[in-house]
Parts: structure tokens; sequence; C-alpha cells
């Protein structure tokens, strides 16, 4: 992603957690092109998410490549991806066996 | 160009004022057609970026996917394209509107930037100077100052 740097936020265990009983991820990965405030917006947008989560997500793509920015239900999962690539973003899905 | 410093997209009472100069309005008018022509046509390389797989661990499944959704994809992005022609000369938008602009101007860029990679060509690194490198980053600065705009209806 392209943008002013932005200092990350702290990351809690909390976000991070997968809920193992719904057993599919969706995945957004790092690319050159989209903006950093755009990708933000779109995880508040898509997911609801605030601000802060939104922009945490964000920057856990930018630095390490990749992100679980939602789980849930296969139908679901593919929506959100329908809906990531419908915003121009890069994301993928897979099963959490 | 040479955008100015006014305003693009400003935010009233939650929802997103367009107001373009005629002349960026005009150039976006005719690059939003370009775009269409090229989605209908299908062929530019630069759209693969527009279609990344969904299931890159399982080609069967990819497969399936797509045929499930490509053609929503695709009317999806034209409907956006109609959106934002319609609104070139001044336009309230909604949160519907305002993804459709978002879109539609981050299409463009990812077909720019799809070319830009394919030609090994760094559109961040100040080394090449083109019209399409200023596209790339005006689209950019259309695209911040719209996300600027539109984020406090998501405070609501």
């Amino acid at each position: 992603m392209t943008a002013p740097v932005i200092a990350p936020t702290e990351v809690t265990e909390e976000d991070q957690a997968v809920d193992l009983d719904r057993p599919w991820k969706v995945i957004v990965w790092d690319d050159p092109v989209n903006l950093m405030s755009y990708v933000t917006f779109v995880f508040r947008r898509l997911f609801g998410y605030s601000r802060e989560k939104a922009t945490r997500l964000m920057m856990e793509v930018h630095t390490t490549g990749k992100a679980v920015v939602a789980t849930g239900t296969r139908e679901k999962s593919e929506l959100d991806v329908f809906r990531l690539h419908e915003h121009g973003l890069w994301a993928t899905m897979e099963h959490d066996s | 160009m040479n955008p100015s410093f006014r305003r693009r997209f400003r935010n009233h009472k939650g929802l997103v004022v367009v107001a373009l100069p005629s002349e960026e309005s005009k150039a976006l008018g005719e690059f939003m057609g370009q775009l269409r022509d090229m989605l209908v046509d299908g062929t530019d390389p630069g759209l693969r970026r527009l279609k990344p797989p969904a299931r890159p661990d399982d080609p069967e499944s990819e497969d399936d996917y797509r045929r499930m959704i490509d053609d929503d994809l695709q009317q999806a992005r034209l409907d956006a394209i109609d959106t934002v022609e319609s609104g070139l000369g001044g336009a309230a938008l909604d949160g519907e509107g305002v993804a459709a602009w978002m879109q539609s101007l981050n299409c463009l860029r990812l077909v720019l930037g799809e070319r830009f990679e394919v030609e090994g060509i760094n559109p961040d690194d100040g080394s090449s100077d083109s019209p399409m490198i200023d596209l790339y980053h005006w689209l950019a600065w259309l695209l911040e100052q719209l996300v600027d705009a539109a984020m406090p209806s998501l405070d609501d």
C-alpha cells in the first residue's frame, strides 16, 4: 500500500483471535496500489469496525503482508470476498482447518 | 494536471458533495468512458488485477467462485461508472454513491498500477514521468479527498 506513514497502533490478542466454530477466514493481502486510508475506510464500511480496529488491520496488512479481516461461514466469507474485490482489494478465503 | 487546493469532495450533513472544476470533470468523464470500454472489451492485461483469485489454494473452488461472481462483479463496476458519470457535474452522495465513486476511481488506478508493474515502472519513486503516472497520482489525490470527506459519516 502507498500512503503517508501512520504510527502503528497497539495490537491486542482479543482482536486477533479467530473463532474456531466458524471455520472460514477472509484474508486481505498487501499490494502496491491501494491507498492506506482507502483500505482503512473499506474495512470500516464493510465490517463496521471502529477506526482503531480498521487502522490496526490495515497496518497489519501493510507491515506483515496480510491480515485475517473476517471469519465466518463459507457463504458469508464468499460475500465478504466479493465485496472486497468490488472495492479493488486483494482478498482470498481459506478453510481454517 | 495542476489541481488547486479547493476541495473536490466535502461532507455536508452526512452526504458527500462533489464539486469538480469543469476541466477535471470533463477529463474524469473521458477516463470513465475508457474504463467502461476496457471492462466491456475484457482483453486489457491491466484488468487482471480487478479479478484476483479468491481461492488460490483450490483451483476447482476458484472456478466455481468465478462462475458465481464474475458477472455480478462486472455489473457492479459498470453500475458504479454510471453513478460517477451522472454526478460529474455535481452531486450529493450517500453511502452507496460514495462507494461507487471510490470503486471507480480505485478501479482505474488498479488498471494503471497493473500496467506499471508489467512495464517495470515504479510510479512512486519519482524516477519516471508520463501522463499515465500523473493520472495515477491525480486519482490517488481525489480518492484521498473522498475518503477524508466520507469518513465522518462512518462515525455516526
